[in-house]
Parts: C-alpha cells; sequence; structure tokens
C-alpha cells in the first residue's frame, strides 16, 4: 500500500512535470514572436540537393525576422502533412500526386518554378544496347535483355517521385517487370539505390543531383549515362500554398511572399545557377519563360494513370 | 565542414533533447516502477509483462503515434508543439518508459527483499523504507538511466517524424545522419555517426567512475 505522503510526492512530480511542459510550450509560443516561421513540408530528394535551404538562406537577407523550417519526408507524406495542416506550403515533384490534392481544394496557387531531367543509368558494357535511345524504347530493351538473363535492373520501389517515373515509363512500354528475377527492389533513397547498380552492374533510373554527386566522389565507378533525353523524363517541381479556408491557420501572406520570390527573376536566377560551381553542369533549369510548356508537360503527368 | 559550428549545434542540441527526455520519463517510470515493484498480484504481473513486450516498440511506430496525436487535426493538436525540440523529448520519454519500468521494476523487486523488510524491523516507516531503498540502489538506477538515455540518444523514428528534422530547430543526430546518407555523403554520415559513438562512452564512462559503487 502507498502511504499518503508517497502520493502526496507523486502527486508533486507530475505537477513538476506538468509545469515544465507548459512553460515550455508558453515559452515557445510567446516568448519569440518576433520571428514568424512559415512550414514547408518537401521531398527528401529535392531537399537532399540543398537548393531550398539555399533559396531560404537568400530570402532570409531581405526578411531577417522570418523563419523557413522545411521538414523532407517522402512525397506521398509531404502532400498528406499538408492535408493534415501542419504546413502552410508544399514543394513537390509528383505531378498525378499533386492532383489529387488540388481537386480536393487542399493545395492553391501551384506553381512550376523549376525542372530538370530523369537520366537511365547503368553499366558502361550497356548489355541492353540503350545508349542515346528513347526512354520507353530503353524500358522495352532492358526488359527483353533481363529476361535473357544478361541485364539487370534496379528499382526504388519505395513510391517516391522516382519510383513513380519509372512505374510509368514501364506503363508507357506496356510490361510489368514486378517480381521478375532481373528485377531488384531496393526500397530505399536514390543514393543507396544507386550503389547497389553499381555494385550489380545493373540499369537504373535516377535524378541527375545524386547521380552526379556519388559520379563526382568516385562511387559509381561501373555506371555512365545512357539515357538522358526524352519528354517522359521531363522532372518537374512545382510550389504550393495549402488553402487557408481549409486549415485557416495556414500563413498565407507569408507563403505567398516566398512563392513570390522563389519565381522572381533573382530567385529563378538563384536556382539556375545552383550547384554549377560544384558539379559544372547546373541541377536544375528555372521554369521562367517555358511557364506555358511546361504546365502542359505537368497536365499531361497529371492524367497518367 | 566535419567539425563545423553546426555539428557542434547538433551534438548539443541531441544531448539537451535527449537527458531532458530521460528525466522526463523517470519521473514518471521511477515512481510507477516503485509502486509495482512492492506489489505481488496478477494484475501487478500483468503490467510489468506488458512493459516488456512495449520494450521492442519500434521507434517509429511510437514516433507516427505520437504524429497523429500532436497534428493540427488531430486531439492535442491545440498545443502546437509538433516539429518542436517539446515533440522529440515528449516521443523520447514515452519510448523509455517501458524500458526504465522494466528494468527498475527488476532492481527494486530484488532490493525489496534485502532492504525493505530490514528497514521496517529496525523502526523505518514505508517512506524511509523507500528511501532506503532507493539509496541502496542508486548504482543500478543510475546505469539504468545511462540505458535510456543512450536509446533515447540513438533513436531515430520519433525524432524523424514528430520532430521533422528542422535545420537549426529539430535536427540531432540520427536525423543528420540519416539525411547525409540520403544526400550521399557516406564518410560525412560515418563521421557523425563515430562522434555519437564517443559522445555516449565519454558520458558513459563519467557517470560510471562518479556514480557506480563497485561492491
Amino acid at each position: 500500500m502507498v502511504k499518503k505522503v508517497d502520493r502526496k510526492r507523486i502527486l508533486a512530480l507530475l505537477i513538476l512535470i506538468l509545469i515544465m511542459i507548459v512553460s515550455a510550450i508558453i515559452y515557445w509560443k510567446y516568448l519569440t514572436p518576433s520571428v514568424k516561421v512559415l512550414r514547408v513540408s518537401t521531398t527528401t530528394s529535392l531537399y537532399a540537393t540543398g537548393l531550398l535551404d539555399f533559396l531560404a538562406d537568400e530570402f532570409k537577407k531581405m526578411r531577417p525576422n522570418v523563419v523557413i523550417q522545411f521538414i523532407a519526408v517522402g512525397s506521398g507524406a509531404a502532400l498528406k502533412l499538408a492535408e493534415k495542416g501542419d504546413v502552410d506550403m508544399v514543394f513537390v515533384h509528383a505531378p498525378n500526386l499533386e492532383k489529387e490534392y488540388i481537386e480536393e481544394g487542399i493545395l492553391i496557387n501551384g506553381t512550376i518554378f523549376a525542372y530538370n531531367n530523369f537520366i537511365i543509368v547503368g553499366s558502361v558494357n550497356d548489355p541492353a544496347n540503350i545508349s542515346n535511345c528513347d526512354p520507353v524504347e530503353a524500358m522495352r530493351r532492358i526488359y527483353e535483355t533481363g529476361e535473357a538473363g544478361k541485364a539487370l535492373f534496379v528499382s526504388r520501389g519505395d513510391n517516391s517521385g522516382t519510383h513513380q517515373r519509372e512505374l510509368l515509363l514501364w506503363r508507357l512500354a506496356e510490361l510489368n517487370a514486378t517480381g521478375k528475377s532481373w528485377y531488384i527492389e531496393t526500397g530505399s533513397g536514390m543514393s543507396e539505390t544507386l550503389l547497389v547498380a553499381n555494385e550489380k552492374d545493373a540499369y537504373t533510373l535516377t535524378d541527375t543531383g545524386t547521380y552526379l554527386k556519388l559520379k563526382r566522389e568516385n562511387k559509381l565507378p561501373n555506371l555512365e549515362t545512357l539515357v538522358d533525353e526524352g519528354f517522359v523524363l521531363l522532372n518537374i517541381y512545382s510550389a504550393y500554398i495549402v488553402n487557408p479556408d481549409v486549415h485557416p491557420h495556414v500563413k498565407y501572406d507569408l507563403a505567398m511572399d516566398f512563392l513570390l520570390f522563389v519565381i522572381s527573376n533573382e530567385g529563378q536566377e538563384l536556382i539556375g545557377s545552383y550547384g554549377v560551381e560544384e558539379f559544372g553542369v547546373p541541377l536544375f533549369y528555372p521554369a521562367k519563360g517555358k511557364e506555358n510548356d511546361l504546365y502542359s508537360a505537368w497536365l499531361w503527368f497529371a492524367n497518367q494513370p | 565542414m566535419v567539425l563545423s559550428s553546426e555539428v557542434l549545434e547538433i551534438t548539443i542540441r541531441s544531448l539537451m533533447i535527449s537527458s531532458t527526455a530521460t528525466i522526463l520519463s523517470s519521473s514518471w517510470s521511477i515512481p510507477l516502477s516503485l509502486r509495482l515493484s512492492s506489489s505481488h498480484s496478477k494484475l501487478t504481473n500483468l503490467i510489468v509483462s506488458i512493459f516488456n513486450a512495449l520494450i521492442g516498440l519500434p521507434t517509429v511506430i511510437v514516433g507516427l503515434f505520437l504524429y497523429m496525436l500532436l497534428s493540427r487535426t488531430g486531439p492535442l493538436g491545440f498545443l502546437q508543439i509538433l516539429y518542436t525540440p517539446i515533440a522529440i523529448i515528449l516521443g523520447e520519454a514515452i519510448l523509455i518508459t517501458p524500458l526504465i519500468v522494466s528494468l527498475a521494476y527488476e532492481v527494486f523487486y530484488k532490493a525489496r527483499v534485502e532492504y525493505w523488510e530490514v528497514a521496517l524491523t529496525l523502526g523505518a516507516d514505508t517512506y524511509q523504507a523507500y528511501r532506503t531503498m532507493l539509496r541502496e540502489t542508486l548504482s543500478d538506477v543510475i546505469i539504468i538511466f545511462l540505458i535510456a538515455f543512450s536509446r533515447a540518444l540513438g533513436e531515430l523514428g520519433v525524432a524523424l517524424i514528430v520532430g521533422g528534422n528542422i535545420r537549426g530547430f529539430t535536427r540531432v543526430f540520427t536525423t543528420t545522419i540519416a539525411l547525409e546518407i540520403a544526400k550521399g555523403n557516406f564518410e560525412f554520415a560515418l563521421t557523425l555517426g563515430l562522434i555519437l559513438l564517443i559522445i555516449i562512452s565519454t558520458i558513459t564512462a563519467i557517470i560510471r567512475i562518479l556514480g557506480v559503487r563497485r561492491e
């Protein structure tokens, strides 16, 4: 049996904990009023390039009292956070997923701010002979060579933006590689997937940023860029604001300021120059001047099954 | 870049979050295990078994559960603590609760036999008996703190899901390592892992020397 005096002590302890938590919340909410926080969810691959932190730092130079917090998660989760009202803005590159949230009225002010290309990389020997051919034809050749037991393909298998695009390529080629012995699903990030492809002399679909980084560090000696051109490899990055009619606490004005900065002349120049110094080529191309073409491309991708 | 001020900042933040979580968790886990150790009912056995089983709960599950609670549209959304260090502290405190309760229960249960009866025979009241028992088991309790602290410092799921790995705000050791792996900076990730290991070993060594009595 616990005696009265112990009960009191336990109660005192509980009160102490409560005070700790409450004071922390009060501290957080009221003692830092001069700083405005803008929360943005985004995909890991985009965040890992460092572009978003770079843009946020430049924005902060003009608006020192604004803190932009990026939450980097998978494409699906990034949009889910917007639906739950936990972020003010979203930066993503998965048109077919974005479309659902636009239709539900959760995301507004959709703006394409940058683009680049996915690339198909593979063994230097290129057993399926896909070098410089059309991306969909490349997938067909990989399939045939794989069936013949002479090639392997490594897939992200994690429902990421890159994985979604790979699945679209298989669908366009009217083939289903899932479950084949030559089709390896890693279920992990792009870096890990590229390393697996390198070890196994296999083909894979990748974004340029991750590939160039690992290639430059000599971690992918067995891989080469084989296909880097074709409409279906276009990778379109869009920004959205969470609808304040759905989630009234969304900092719409602040989000709009950041969005306008990203598509301003200055922001677009920053995007186009990002990574040039490090990799010799830009990692992203600014959307400015190509808005209409990019939008029709976005529509096409968004409406793929 | 390896030993930049950002690494230092992440180190300090990680230590503060995990130690606060350990203290917070102990503040309810230790009284609970004391209480449990003084009872022999079937219900107590059941509760202890449940806590034993919960030790193995994946950290991402705890993180996801807490996310659902703390999300703006969740039941505790009004607190607005999602994606703050407070959320990580809370999550890690919950995560290590079964660990502390299970280990402390064993220690107190054994100590009861040794010290409890003796203390009562010598004329102590229940409160004094508890104190004697706590004093005698202090070495073991400190080791339990260390284990719990290491678990909190080394976990990834909770920090990633409810902390959000926000630069300069909720970025801790494990989330940084995960991000650097995603970036392909494997050497840097390994370096961070090494730093984490050195910190944990140093703290453990210091506390053991200071607080753990050799029998």
